[in-house]
């Protein structure tokens, strides 16, 4: 005696079993995190959620599950040509979710919309262009071949290279040398705190008139945010400003990232896997038949899962 | 054998199909209209979405036809799914503590202490002046 379904089927629901455990602690742990997270970052404009996008994924994925039942119910009696078919457009519907959802991944990638990649407050959002630009100065001096271990050396060997040169490429090492510069100086006042409205002399603030207990302006994120706006304004300057990214601290905006491609970056996998398991089938072609059915079955209880989970993503990432 | 569990029963699945993208379509217009209770907010899609699930489960994946033994199956799972989020709500979502981390501090401080790259500019690196 024993349960009145096939193994196959059997083995299936467990597995789903276990895949609802998985998905549960995912979006679970997801609810407790932004549950005691207050300023939980859920305005568009910081994480380049497009409600658009979830709904027009939620609306593929609907379509393609009712495919399914509607090649397994075909499968039932015996049109296998209709199956085929309908196991045809849930493969297709399958790669535009994915195409759909690599756009919005593309989205998030370059605004760096991205874990441990995000500032958090001011201080991190001011280090992390300061960091930025740094990472911009040793590239495009390593590119142009500058030789020298630490980076005074290769400025050195950029001011020998500005001598020798003609052309584009002088051009483009004044560009350098002049972002090299604004680097400088962002680098100089963000590690003593000081405003950028004060000038430093030969690399030093002039702290000399200051009466005793007294301090320079404190940096502001405001104005290294103009600062930077200048710079991407900058003809000579906007090729290299390309891969700087404007000062926005998001509060809890890594985790935010974390959580999303977690439980997206998983489903996707699932779709993949999907894809493979109608694919095998479709490898069939004509030569689909009845033995394949409970394949279908099983292949659509898990594809109606993986809708499942996404009818709860939607809501939870992409409305509320 | 399969065919014989959903085979037997004649489910309008496209009028299914219309409830879920009606359902979805509902979800979209509770974001366009944006009801500035957060709370309700959170019932109205919360509930679409479980409206959906149960549409999608009872039907697509014939849980009204099968036997108890879907319960038994699936009732364990989703108890013990819950315990990991339970586990977290204490210390993670629910402080009983002061919250104090880097997030809240909305304001620049001790700007300089982060001086990895301080020889990059060459400069060896100084006491940073701290905000107050």
């Amino acid at each position: 005696m024993g349960l009145p379904i096939p193994n196959s089927k059997l083995g299936m629901w467990l597995f789903l079993g276990t895949e609802i455990m998985f998905f549960t602690a995912f979006i679970g742990a997801y609810l407790v995190l932004r549950i005691g997270s207050p300023g939980w970052p859920d305005d568009p404009k910081d994480t380049h959620i497009h409600v658009w996008a979830g709904g027009l994924n939620t609306f593929v994925l609907i379509t393609s599950s009712f495919f399914v039942v509607v090649a397994h119910e075909a499968m039932g009696v015996k049109n296998f040509k209709k199956a085929w078919n309908f196991l045809g457009f849930t493969f297709l519907l399958s790669c535009g979710f994915l195409g759909i959802k690599s756009y919005e991944y593309y989205g998030k990638i370059s605004h760096d919309i991205l874990p441990s990649h995000i500032a958090e407050n001011d201080e991190q959002a001011i280090n992390k262009v300061t960091d930025e630009m740094e990472d911009v100065v040793k590239a495009e001096m390593t590119r142009h071949g500058l030789k020298g271990t630490a980076l005074e050396d290769k400025r050195t060997a950029l001011q020998a290279a500005i001598g020798e040169q003609k052309g584009e490429t002088l051009l483009q090492l004044h560009a350098l040398d002049a972002f090299d510069g604004k680097f400088v100086k962002l680098k100089r006042h963000t590690r003593e705190n000081v405003s950028l409205s004060i000038a430093a002399v030969d690399g030093k603030f002039d702290r000399t008139a200051l009466p005793a207990g007294a301090r320079l302006p404190s940096l502001t994120l405001h104005e290294v945010e103009v600062y930077v706006a200048d710079q991407k304004n900058d003809p000579q300057l906007k090729p290299l400003m390309s891969s700087v990214h404007n000062p926005h601290p998001i509060p809890y905006g890594n985790l935010f990232a974390s959580t999303y491609f977690l439980m997206t970056g998983f489903h996707a996998l699932h779709v993949v896997i999907g894809m493979i398991l109608f694919g095998m089938v479709l490898m069939q072609g004509s030569k689909l038949d009845s033995g394949w059915s409970d394949w279908v079955e099983n292949s659509g209880l898990y594809w109606h899962f993986v809708d499942l989970v996404w009818i709860f993503l939607f809501p939870l990432l992409y409305i509320i | 054998m399969s065919d014989e569990h959903a085979g037997h029963h004649h489910v309008n699945y496209f009028i299914i199909f219309g409830i879920l993208c009606f359902c979805t379509l509902m979800s979209v217009v509770f974001d366009v209209v944006e009801i500035e209770n957060k709370i309700v907010l959170v019932i109205l899609v919360m509930g679409v979405a479980v409206a959906k699930a149960l549409f999608v489960m009872t039907y697509f994946m014939h849980l009204k036809f099968e036997g108890n033994w879907k319960f038994v199956l699936l009732a364990p799972t989703c108890a013990l799914a819950m315990g990991l989020p339970l586990a977290l709500l204490p210390d993670v979502g629910v402080h009983y503590y002061t919250q104090d981390v880097p997030q809240m501090h909305d304001t620049v401080t001790k700007h300089g202490e982060k001086t990895a790259h301080a020889e990059e500019v060459g400069e060896s690196p100084k006491t940073p002046e701290k905000k107050h």
